[in-house]
C-alpha cells in the first residue's frame, strides 16, 4: 500500500510545483504553453552539469544533485525570457510562441546532448545518465500507521519542491507582487493606472514559471528516466496546465489535481502488480487519471473561469 | 553611418511597407531571416549551408541529387515527399478552422489515432476489394475523428469544460487505451508495431510500377489540396463559415446576432475533428502502414503552428505546410550528405515559426518608421521652403 503513496507523491509534487509555474504567467495574462519545452531544457542544463562534475566529486557525494537542481532552474528560467520577450515584447501570438518554444526546445537539447556526448565525452549516446537519486525517510513520522508513508522513501526533491511552493504561495496571495500579478491577469489597464509597469511584472511571472519548470523537468530526469534524453518530452506539460486549468487558476485545487494525477497513476500500478496481469493491462490502467479528471470536469467546470486577459497582447490605449 | 541606417530603414519601408501585402511580404521577411540564422549555425558547425540547404530540396525531391539507387529518382522522392505532406496538411486545416472559430484544438494528435486505428481494425484488416476499402477507410477516418472532435465541443457547450484540458485528457486516453489493443491483438512481434494493413485499403499505392520506376502514389495529397480549396470556401461564402468566423471574433456579437454559439461550437469542432481523422488515415494508413503503440504523433502540434504560419487561411496553409514538410522530410538526406545532423532541421523550423510570431511587431515597426520617416522628410521640406 505505501508504494501508491511513495511514488504517486514523488511524480505529483514536480507536476504541481510546473502548475504553480503555469499559474503565475497565466495569472499575469500570458498564456503559457511553453511548459513542456521548459521542463526539458531546465533538465537538459541541470543533467549537463550534472555529469560534467560528476568526476569532480565522489560518488555518493549530493553535491551534483543539488548543482543540477539549481542549474535547471537557471536554465528555465533564461529560455523562458525567449517566451517573455516574444509575447510581452515583440507582441507575438502566445498560443503560437508556446508551441515553438516547445518545438524549439526539444531539437535544441537533443541536437545538444548529441554534440555534447561526441565532442565532450567522446561517445555517441543521445542521452546523459544521471541516475536515480538517493531516497530519504524520515525517522518518527514515517513510523505512524497509513500516512507515514508519506515521509518514507522520499526524494530530497520533493522537500525542495514543498518549500518553493509555500514560499510561491505567499508571493503570489500575500504580497504586493502577487496582487499586482493578479491583477494584471485581469485589468491590466487599471494597473497601469496605479503607475505598476505591466510589461515588468509579467515580465517576473514568466520567467517564474520557467525556474519552476525547470525544477520540475530535472525532478523528473532523477526519479522517472533516471536519464536525460528526449523521452523526457511526454507531455508532462501538458498534463500541468491540465491540472492548472482543472484547478481553476489556484494553487490549491491544483495540487489537489496534481495528487489526484499521481495516485490513480501509482494505484493503477499497484493493482495491476497486485493482481499479477500482463503488463500491457497497465496501459489500460494508465487512463484511470484521465478519465478521472473528466468526469470531475462534467461536474466541477460549471463555475470555472479563466483570468479576464489571458492570451491578449497589452495595449496601453485599449480602453 | 546615420545616413546608411537610414537607407536601411528606407529600403525595409520600401519593401516591406505596402499594408496590402504584408500579409504575405512579411511571413517571406520571417522565412528569409530564419535561413540566414540557420546558415549561421551551420557554418558555426563547420559545414558548408548552401549544399546543407540544396541536400534538403534534393531529400524532398525538388532537386536533382547526383545518383539514384535502381528504380528511383527525383520523381520518385517527391511522391513521397507528397505522401508524408498529406497528414500535415490535413492536421494544419483542423486547427485552422478550430482557430478561426475562437477554439483550439491541442487534441488533433488524439483523433488522427482515434481515426487510424478505428480504420485499421476495421478495413485495414479485411478482404474487401480496394475500390470499396479505400472510401470506406476514408469515411470512417473522418466520422470518428468527427465523433471525437464533437465530444470536445459538447462537454465545452454543455459542462463549460476547457477545450484544451479536454482534449489533452482524449490525446492521453486514446494513447493508452488504443495501446492496450494494439499490444494485446493486433501486435506484430517483429516490429513491436501493429500489424501492417492490407494493400487493398491503404491511401498510398506503395511501390506502384511506372516505367522503370518504383514510386509510392500518395492519393491523400490530391484529396487533401482539394479540401483546402473546399474549407477556404466554407469559410468564405457559406452562412456556416460566416457563423464560424462570427463565434471565432466575439461570442457575445454572435450571440446579440442570433447565432446559436453552443451549437457552432459543436460543430466546428466537428469539422476540426473530421479533418484530424482525415490525417490520422492519411498518415496511418497511407504514410505509414502501422501504429506504433503508446506514441502520439507530433503532427499534431507542429500543425499548430503550421496553421499560424499560414495565417490560419487554408490557402496559406498549403504554402507553409510545403515549407515545413520540406525542411522535414529533406532534413535525413542532408543529415546523411552535408554531415549536418537531423535536428538542425526542425531547429531552423522553430526558428521561421519563431520570426513569423513576431510579425505583429514587425508590422508596428514598419509602421513607426514609415511615421518618423515622412514627418522627417515633411520637417526638411519646410526647412527648405523656410531657407527659401
Amino acid at each position: 500500500m505505501d508504494v501508491i503513496f511513495i511514488d504517486g507523491l514523488s511524480f505529483a509534487l514536480p507536476l504541481f510545483i510546473m502548475a504553480v509555474g503555469g499559474i503565475y504567467s497565466e495569472k499575469s495574462g500570458v498564456t503559457n504553453l511553453a511548459l513542456e519545452g521548459l521542463q526539458g531544457v531546465g533538465a537538459f542544463c541541470g543533467a549537463l552539469v550534472a555529469v560534467l562534475v560528476a568526476n569532480s566529486f565522489s560518488g555518493d557525494s549530493q553535491i551534483p544533485f543539488y548543482l543540477s537542481m539549481l542549474f535547471a532552474i537557471i536554465g528555465g528560467t533564461l529560455f523562458s525570457m525567449i517566451h517573455a520577450l516574444l509575447c510581452i515584447k515583440l507582441k507575438a501570438n502566445q498560443v503560437i510562441s508556446g508551441v515553438v518554444i516547445n518545438i524549439l526546445a526539444m531539437a535544441l537539447t537533443t541536437f545538444l546532448t548529441k554534440q555534447v556526448n561526441r565532442g565532450v565525452f567522446g561517445a555517441p549516446s543521445d542521452k546523459f545518465v544521471l541516475g536515480v537519486s538517493n531516497r530519504m525517510t524520515i525517522p518518527l513520522v514515517s513510523e505512524i500507521p497509513v500516512i507515514g508513508a508519506i515521509f518514507k522513501n522520499i526524494y530530497p526533491f520533493e522537500i525542495i519542491i514543498i518549500v518553493i511552493a509555500v514560499f510561491a504561495w505567499y508571493l503570489l496571495y500575500k504580497s504586493s507582487y502577487g496582487m499586482h500579478l493578479r491583477a494584471c491577469g485581469d485589468n491590466p489597464q487599471a494597473v497601469d493606472a496605479a503607475g505598476i509597469n505591466v510589461f515588468k511584472v509579467r515580465f517576473i511571472a514568466v520567467m517564474m514559471s520557467g525556474a519552476l519548470s525547470g525544477l520540475a523537468g530535472m525532478s523528473f530526469a532523477y526519479s522517472i528516466s533516471a536519464n536525460f534524453s528526449s523521452s523526457i518530452y511526454v507531455g508532462y506539460g501538458y498534463l500541468a496546465i491540465a491540472a492548472l486549468v482543472f484547478g481553476n487558476w489556484n494553487i490549491f485545487p491544483t495540487l489537489g489535481a496534481c495528487l489526484l494525477f499521481g495516485f490513480a497513476k501509482s494505484a493503477g500500478y499497484f493493482i495491476v502488480q497486485k493482481l499479477q496481469m500482463p503488463s500491457s493491462y497497465s496501459d489500460l490502467v494508465m487512463i484511470l487519471p484521465y478519465v478521472l479528471t473528466l468526469l470531475l470536469l462534467i461536474f466541477f467546470s460549471k463555475h470555472n473561469r479563466s483570468p479576464r486577459a489571458l492570451g491578449e497582447i497589452y495595449d496601453k490605449g485599449k480602453r | 553611418m546615420r545616413k546608411v541606417m537610414h537607407k536601411i530603414k528606407k529600403g525595409f519601408v520600401k519593401v516591406l511597407g505596402h499594408e496590402k501585402y504584408q500579409s504575405i511580404t512579411i511571413p517571406v521577411f520571417a522565412i528569409l531571416l530564419s535561413l540566414i540564422f540557420g546558415a549561421i549555425i551551420i557554418l558555426i558547425l563547420g559545414k558548408n549551408p548552401l549544399e546543407a540547404y540544396r541536400s534538403l530540396l534534393q531529400g524532398s525531391g525538388l532537386l536533382p541529387k547526383e545518383s539514384y539507387a535502381a528504380h528511383k529518382s527525383m520523381l520518385t522522392d517527391f511522391t513521397s515527399f507528397l505522401n508524408a505532406w498529406a497528414p500535415m496538411l490535413f492536421a494544419s486545416l483542423a486547427v485552422a478552422v478550430a482557430l478561426r472559430s475562437g477554439l483550439f484544438n491541442i487534441g488533433v494528435s488524439g483523433q488522427m489515432l482515434t481515426a487510424g486505428f478505428i480504420s485499421t481494425i476495421t478495413i485495414g484488416y479485411s478482404a474487401m476489394a480496394a475500390g470499396i476499402a479505400k472510401p470506406l477507410v476514408l469515411i470512417i477516418g473522418l466520422t470518428s475523428g468527427m465523433l471525437v472532435g464533437a465530444l470536445i465541443g459538447w462537454f465545452k457547450y454543455k459542462f463549460n469544460i476547457n477545450e484544451v484540458v479536454s482534449s489533452i485528457m482524449i490525446n492521453y486516453i486514446a494513447q493508452y487505451v488504443f495501446s492496450f489493443f494494439i499490444n494485446t491483438y493486433y501486435v506484430d512481434p517483429v516490429s513491436r508495431q501493429s500489424k501492417i494493413v492490407n494493400k487493398t485499403a491503404r491511401l498510398t499505392l506503395m511501390d506502384s510500377v511506372v516505367g522503370d520506376l518504383k514510386m509510392d502514389l500518395p492519393l491523400g495529397i490530391i484529396l487533401a489540396l482539394i479540401t483546402a480549396f473546399a474549407i477556404k470556401l466554407l469559410l468564405d461564402k457559406t452562412r456556416i463559415g460566416f457563423e464560424l468566423k462570427t463565434v471565432g471574433s466575439s461570442q457575445t456579437a454572435a450571440r446579440y446576432a442570433g447565432i446559436n454559439v453552443g451549437m457552432t461550437i459543436v460543430l466546428a469542432m466537428a469539422i476540426s475533428g473530421a479533418l484530424a481523422g482525415l490525417a490520422g488515415v492519411t498518415n496511418y494508413l497511407g504514410y505509414d502502414g502501422s501504429i506504433r503503440p503508446k506514441v502520439l504523433t507530433s503532427t499534431g502540434f507542429d500543425a499548430i503552428a503550421v496553421a499560424l504560419l499560414g495565417n490560419s487561411n487554408p490557402i496559406g496553409i498549403i504554402f507553409s505546410s510545403f515549407l515545413i514538410m520540406v525542411i522535414g522530410k529533406g532534413s535525413t538526406y542532408m543529415s546523411s550528405t552535408a554531415g549536418v545532423e537531423a535536428e538542425i532541421a526542425s531547429v531552423i523550423t522553430s526558428l521561421i515559426l519563431l520570426f513569423s510570431a513576431c510579425g505583429q511587431y514587425i508590422k508596428y515597426w514598419i509602421k513607426r518608421t514609415k511615421d518618423s520617416l515622412e514627418e522627417e522628410s515633411a520637417r526638411e521640406m519646410d526647412k527648405r521652403e523656410g531657407d527659401k
